[in-house]
């Protein structure tokens, strides 16, 4: 009992550390590997991490005409980001936080993620901060709705709705490949592109004002507060690879309590981590971004996959397939 | 008794429900009364209309109360504007006129669709939800706290007490279709018009019938498993649905009241004129800070925990039942989505555009901070929202026994979201991060001018910059107006309802009293003919049925 504590305990340190230590590298694999594609040759991949450094030596400054609450915007974004990357299992199941990782906390804490960007983008009141905002209300609208259809499709088939018993129930259950998953993944995938900032609904790299998202909302911010929420961006995007794969590629996931089959899982974690970093950024070049409004009708048809896996179970569980 | 029914008298009982719902009543109370309200005999006639209703045992007394209620209430809105006035209390007598056969009519399924339109149209359920938006904002802010945040819950008791418990025993399952159904449209319409209505009260009372919409989808879905036999997803509904009144209860009746200091403060509560108040309220801010965080359901605010329970109880009832009752709790959940969202970007809105930014006007940068009495009726709000937001668990245990009263074999499972080892994990994080911040990091922070995008500095006759460059409330709710308000509302970003529903009513009255006044207008020969055909056709339809 106590030895299977300590072991949850150390998985769980292991994975929080993981996750805090390679969400940089992952950013910083992804624009390595878009950039050679694009047939540049692209800064290195631990670039991510001098940048932080370098900001972290900057010093920070705060506009005249910014409330008292500038600085509370980019660590209530950062905190959120971070909790709920605490709460996705990464290279095993079973982590001390598994009891909280409901699929409906971690929509919340990134929804408060979202909102306390906008906030910061509010708050100097100047224009590209507000119609960045503006938008991210837009995009968030959809990316909520879509994602909670989907979370409904997993419920049916986990018969529980937290990530970690999703994750255990579609690694040991024989649920085999059915159109609901892929229509959810689909949808998913979405939600995922939207929420992280990539193309094609908004460009990372991108610094034309008139079409930026994420970045528009971060104009004003530098030194510890810009530091903290593109530390906060980097850990989205881990988290959401984290998500996507403990849900649809659960396979080889170790147990927390059965320290023996961790190196198997951490191996398995970070090859999975590295073919979605190698994808994400062959897929990104190969599209272009959308008009700001076509990404409605984007995770529109997003929403509507996600409504038809839940009906294709339905219709499913009605014959008895 | 010398009053109520002869024989019968007036009868009052407190029960699990009716001390629940006062429990709600009391912190809104004190605060409005704080906030002003506290020499209006009216204001207290409408208290007592409500505590009345609230303890009434027999439906009687629940019918006095309720229309002392909507009475006082009346005079309170006329104190305030006359238009909508007579808008509301067009709606009152409509509800009255439903609610009053309603609870003398045998139980069954006339007797209940009767109380929801008759208590569903005070509560501002679509699509009978047109006159709040214009209704709750007129009167003073303290009134307005209390008719957003008390009166709809009475009205919302009334569906409670009958659904679940005076009719429970004849309920039906579509009893609780037609609740979610009108709730649903509630969300919609109140989170989507929240994001786009411009004028602060109008906005909140907007945001009012989005809650609204929302208790009624938890109350539905319980109804419905209930009358089904499923007693976890009962349990989540009224879980969801009554810890939510309590949390709208809360920080609905403090975004009020603030609304009324901004008001006061400023001359006005339009959103386009407002912007930078954090600065010149601080106070006045964080705790309309504190009201958008629970407005928007954010986690480790009031409102996250209803909202899951809310979430997982649609997501059980999808599990259940025929296969057009799941995709429809399918396309629920994504509404409910998008309302979630919504709400979040309303308050966003609220909040970014009146209390940070730059000020628009003059009259919005000498802003001064607010009031005592009404700021301390605001800080009461806020420290009851703590352990709402922090310790649900505790809060649905003081539930148990209503929710034992309302569906008796319901279950009751812990709560699933846990806000403090959330919090903790929060903390944890940040003295991490305030470790290497402080540690390896630059400390303090320099003032400058905003960079404002390599735009110079403001000229000194502006000193806020040109208040056009700013964003707008309008110009944020552009991007939704464009994309979902174009199908959902009427053309010119009309409430569907009013345009739909009101419209078309308001223009048969028209005819009606156009044909009235010809009648009143005849001459005496017009009248004598008429009345002569009139015997005619009488006594020949007499003679052909006597003949026949």
């Amino acid at each position: 009992m106590l030895l299977n504590f300590l072991l949850r305990l150390i998985a769980t340190m292991l994975h929080v550390g993981l996750t805090f230590a390679l969400a940089p590298l992952v950013m910083g694999v992804v624009t390595t590997l878009r950039a050679w594609v694009l047939g540049r040759r692209g800064p290195p991949v631990v670039q991510p991490y001098r940048d932080l450094y370098k900001l972290l030596r900057k010093s920070t400054l705060v506009p005249e005409t910014a409330s008292q609450l500038f600085s509370a915007w980019p660590l209530a974004c950062a905190l959120s980001i971070a909790v709920a990357a605490m709460l996705v299992p990464g290279f095993c199941t079973g982590l001390l936080t598994a009891p909280l990782s409901d699929f409906v906390t971690i929509m919340g804490l990134l929804a408060l993620a979202r909102a306390a960007t906008m906030l910061g983008g509010l708050e100097t009141g100047f224009g590209f901060g507000g119609a960045g905002a503006a938008r991210e209300a837009l995009y968030g609208v959809f990316a909520e709705g879509a994602l909670l259809v989907v979370l409904l499709g997993f419920g049916l088939l986990a018969h529980g709705v937290t990530v970690d018993g999703i994750a255990v129930a579609f690694d040991t259950q024989h649920i085999g490949i059915s159109v609901s998953l892929g229509f959810a993944l689909a949808a998913m995938l979405a939600v995922a592109l939207t929420e992280t900032g990539r193309i094609p609904t908004d460009n990372p790299a991108g610094h034309l004002e008139l079409a930026m998202v994420h970045e528009a909302m971060l104009l004003e911010y530098s030194g510890r507060n810009l530091l903290l929420l593109n530390y906060a961006a980097m850990l989205r995007l881990l988290l959401w690879m984290s998500l996507i794969g403990s849900i649809f590629l659960p396979f080889g996931m170790a147990r927390a309590t059965d320290i023996l089959s961790w190196p198997g899982g951490l191996v398995l974690w970070l090859v999975k981590l590295a073919a979605m970093s190698a994808v994400l950024p062959v897929f990104e070049v190969s599209s272009a971004k959308m008009r700001v409004f076509r990404v409605p009708e984007f995770l529109g048809v997003a929403m509507l996959l996600g409504m038809l896996a839940a009906i294709f179970l339905f219709v499913a569980a009605r014959i008895g397939a | 008794m010398f009053v109520g029914l002869p024989g019968q008298g007036m009868h009052v009982h407190l029960d699990a429900l009716s001390l629940l719902f006062l429990g709600i009543l009391l912190p809104q109370v004190v605060a409005g009364a704080l906030a002003g309200m506290r020499n209006s005999p009216t204001f207290w006639v409408f208290v007592l209309g409500m505590g009345l209703a609230l303890a009434a045992a027999d439906a009687f007394t629940l019918i006095l109360g309720f229309e002392l209620m909507s009475a006082a209430s009346w005079l309170l809105v006329l104190r305030g504007d006359q238009k909508p006035a007579t808008l509301y209390v067009g709606m009152a007598i409509f509800s009255a006129a439903c609610l009053v056969p309603a609870v003398f009519l045998p139980a069954g399924s006339i007797a209940f669709l009767l109380i929801v339109l008759g208590a569903g149209a005070k509560a501002g359920l679509a699509p009978l939800h047109f006159w709040l938006p214009r209704a709750h904002p007129a009167p003073p802010a303290g009134v307005s706290a209390l008719m957003s945040g008390g009166m709809v819950k009475v009205a919302l008791y009334v569906i409670i007490r009958y659904g679940f418990v005076v009719l429970g025993p004849e309920a039906q399952p579509w009893w609780g279709g037609v609740l979610v159904a009108a709730g649903a449209a509630s969300v919609l319409v109140g989170a989507l018009r929240a994001m786009l209505e411009t004028e602060l009260k109008t906005m909140l009372a907007c945001s009012t019938v989005e809650h609204v919409g929302l208790i009624a989808v938890g109350l539905g879905i319980a109804l419905r498993a209930k009358a089904m036999g499923d007693a976890t997803t009962a349990g989540l509904g009224l879980q969801a649905a009554l810890l939510c009144a309590v949390a709208h209860g809360l920080y609905k009746p403090l975004l009020f009241i603030g609304a009324g200091e901004v008001k006061h403060s400023v001359g006005t509560t339009s959103l386009n004129w407002l912007g930078g108040l954090a600065r010149a309220m601080p106070r006045l801010g964080l705790l309309m800070l504190a009201g958008a965080a629970g407005m928007a359901a954010l986690p480790l605010g009031p409102g996250f925990a209803p909202e899951f329970l809310l979430w997982h109880a649609a997501i059980g009832a999808a599990g259940t039942g025929g296969i057009v009752a799941r995709i429809g709790f399918t396309a629920l959940l994504a509404l409910l989505g998008l309302g979630a969202a919504l709400a979040i970007g309303a308050a966003v809105r609220m909040f970014g555009v009146a209390f940070l930014g730059r000020p628009r006007t003059l009259q919005a940068a000498a802003a001064e901070e607010g009031e005592r009495g009404p700021l301390i009726g605001m800080a009461l709000l806020a420290a009851l929202c703590v352990p709402v937001a922090l310790l649900p668990n505790l809060l649905l245990d003081a539930l148990s026994p209503v929710i034992r009263l309302l569906a008796p074999q319901a279950a009751q499972p812990p709560l699933a979201y846990a806000p403090l080892p959330l919090a903790g994990l929060a903390g944890l994080v940040a003295v991490g991060a305030a470790f290497i911040l402080y540690r390896h990091g630059v400390r303090g922070s320099r003032e400058v001018p905003a960079w404002n995008g390599g735009f110079g500095k403001p000229p000194p006759w502006l000193p806020f910059g040109d208040p056009a460059t700013q964003p707008s409330a309008t110009g944020f709710g552009e991007p939704i107006a464009r994309a979902i308000g174009r199908g959902l509302l009427a053309p010119g970003g009309a409430d569907p309802s009013e345009a739909f529903l009101l419209a078309p009513l308001a223009r048969l009255h028209l005819r009606g009293v156009r044909v009235a006044e010809r009648i009143r207008r005849a001459t005496i020969r017009q009248r004598l003919a008429f009345i002569f055909t009139a015997l005619v056709a009488f006594l020949l339809a007499l003679g052909l049925g006597e003949g026949g």
